[in-house]
């Protein structure tokens, strides 16, 4: 049917992009000024003058007839990128700033210096995987560009990987690439969503990665250039820039290297987080989730906490009943250091029992609830996003009296053990409209252990 | 080597013809649940009629959580109850 879609100046050029990926480069819009509309919004009366003059471009758009091209455009063609490219200078620094230039002026790169992706580096990158350069992991949104195991490799090299760390990073894109991850949202969105990247188990320490004080700080290579390897590989295959189809306003939380850090494994007094999932011991996993800005908690070198008061402040923070609209598909990340998990476990608290006891202890009353989150809620009931199997609770406690669960299994809360001695605990949220978390087993034995 | 991903072109779809004018049309305002389009769209609705008496304006708020990929859940109701279509306000 005919239409017309309505946006502001600022994100024509993004919905412009975003109808073309979709195949529809003629779908007709009108943009209203982004600074008038955000701040008149909220009135009839003051968005009056916007529409008085946006109207006769609607209507517009509604009665022209079709240009040829609009009726009939022509199909797409598979955009050609060369394989490899040549980049020569007078000497070595001369070539290498060129190669920098070239990569940032073409929006390849994240504004920092790369290691020039040259194919012996590429090689040796992919060498330290036994699978295929060839192997498609996926389509990486928002231009569903092909994630190959090749050009993940590529991009690893950019960031500075070490080959040992490759088998961490394509897990981690596993994940990123999983069909019920939503990689649009954390790639595109307004808001400034960011991915935490977990490794659990033995490669964690055996790769190097910081667990302890500074875990999400510089200084480490593995937390750094797994990371930045993430970053760039998501830039590149999913083709995002800031400002053009990355639209977060205020840009992303640890843009540069995600949230990268490793569990510590020994100091825990439970189970690695892997092993929770059903993974043996000696394996490892990587885990990656979109989260909000992180709120931090216990008393790290400055105030007394306790264990259950770290997680009362959990519970108070997640049970408000505010800010949670999508919360039938919320998760929450929880990092704990280990002194706290200490303490709660000589307190009685497995990780089961402190998931479960998080599931009960947030439930929030039906009254607390907005009229929009329990319209949301029964959508998401109705249309099978509260899984079928987990909809009953839902549906005994929407109503008054009733108290609603945060998420739908406890096992949505994802419980994680690093950070220093002293240290402070970490709380991540995402309203976010699917299932964030993925977990993924690093497929390849330890390199380092093989000897590589 | 190059970093890029190469992006298979989906198929290219033309829209739909035009009608000639708003008369006596349904004209379906599809609310995408950001904060204040329904304040626009309900502007907006007020206008058409003003200016097409004959018109029928139908407000649809689309499932706020159901995204762009989910439009086969939610674009058939638009289209079984309207001609034309305004989607608004995107960000």
């Amino acid at each position: 049917m005919p239409g017309v879609y309505l946006t502001t100046t600022e994100f024509l050029d993004d919905a412009k992009s975003a109808a073309k990926d979709r195949g529809m480069p003629g779908l007709r819009m009108v943009a209203l000024p982004a600074n008038t509309y955000y701040r008149a919004r909220a009135s009839k009366e003051e968005l009056l003058p916007i529409a008085t003059k946006a109207f006769p471009a609607i209507v517009d758009d509604l009665v022209r007839p079709l240009t040829a091209d609009e009726a009939h455009p022509r199909q797409a063609q598979k955009q050609s990128e060369a394989a490899n490219i040549k980049v020569t200078g007078k000497d070595y620094p001369d070539a290498y700033r060129k190669v920098n230039d070239l990569f940032l002026d073409n929006h390849w790169s994240d504004g920092l210096p790369i290691v020039p992706p040259t194919a012996k580096l590429v090689n040796t990158m992919l060498a330290a995987t036994s699978r295929s350069a060839q192997e498609v992991l996926g389509q990486a949104a928002p231009k569903q560009g092909t994630a190959t195991v090749e050009k993940i490799a590529i991009n690893a090299v950019m960031a500075g990987a070490k080959p040992e760390y490759f088998p961490v990073i394509l897990a981690a894109m596993d994940g990123f690439l999983d069909k019920h991850y939503d990689l649009t949202h954390v790639q595109a969105s307004t808001g400034s969503f960011t991915p935490i990247v977990v490794i659990s188990g033995p490669l964690g320490k055996e790769l190097g990665f910081n667990s302890g004080i500074g875990m999400l700080g510089h200084g480490f290579r593995a937390n750094s250039t797994v990371g930045r390897a993430l970053r760039l590989a998501l830039l590149n295959i999913g083709q995002t820039w800031p400002a053009v189809n990355d639209m977060a306003l205020t840009g992303r939380l640890e843009s540069y290297t995600f949230f990268t850090f490793a569990e510590d494994n020994e100091k825990s007094p439970w189970e690695p987080y892997a092993v929770s999932l059903g993974y043996k011991p000696e394996q490892s996993t990587v885990t990656v989730a979109t989260v909000g800005n992180p709120i931090v908690l216990g008393g790290g070198a400055v105030a007394p906490w306790t264990g259950q008061g770290v997680i009362d402040q959990v519970v108070a923070r997640i049970s408000t009943g505010a800010g949670f609209n999508w919360f039938h598909s919320q998760t929450i990340d929880l990092v704990l250091i280990p002194d706290c998990a200490v303490d709660l476990a000589s307190a009685g608290y497995s990780r089961k029992s402190l998931q479960q006891y998080l599931y009960e202890k947030s439930r929030i009353p039906f009254e607390k609830l907005s009229p929009a989150t329990v319209q949301l809620t029964q959508e998401a009931i109705a249309d099978g996003r509260i899984r079928p199997e987990n909809a009953q609770i839902f549906k005994d406690n929407l109503k008054p009296g009733g108290r609603v669960p945060i998420v739908q299994t406890a096992d949505d809360f994802h419980i994680f053990v690093a950070g220093g001695s002293p240290g402070y605990d970490l709380l991540f949220t995402y309203p976010g409209p699917n299932w964030a978390n993925q977990t993924k087993l690093i497929g390849d034995i330890s390199p380092t252990k093989a000897g590589q | 080597m190059n970093p890029r991903g190469e992006i298979p072109p989906p198929p290219t779809i033309g829209i739909r013809p035009t009608l000639p004018n708003l008369d006596g049309k349904k004209i379906v305002l599809v609310d995408n649940g950001k904060f204040g389009a329904d304040n626009f769209l309900n502007v907006l609705a007020a206008m058409l009629k003003q200016n097409y008496p004959n018109a029928t304006i139908v407000m649809y708020p689309k499932p706020a959580a159901q995204t762009i990929t989910d439009m086969p859940k939610w674009y058939p109701t638009v289209r079984q109850q309207g001609d034309l279509f305004i989607f608004g306000v995107g960000d």
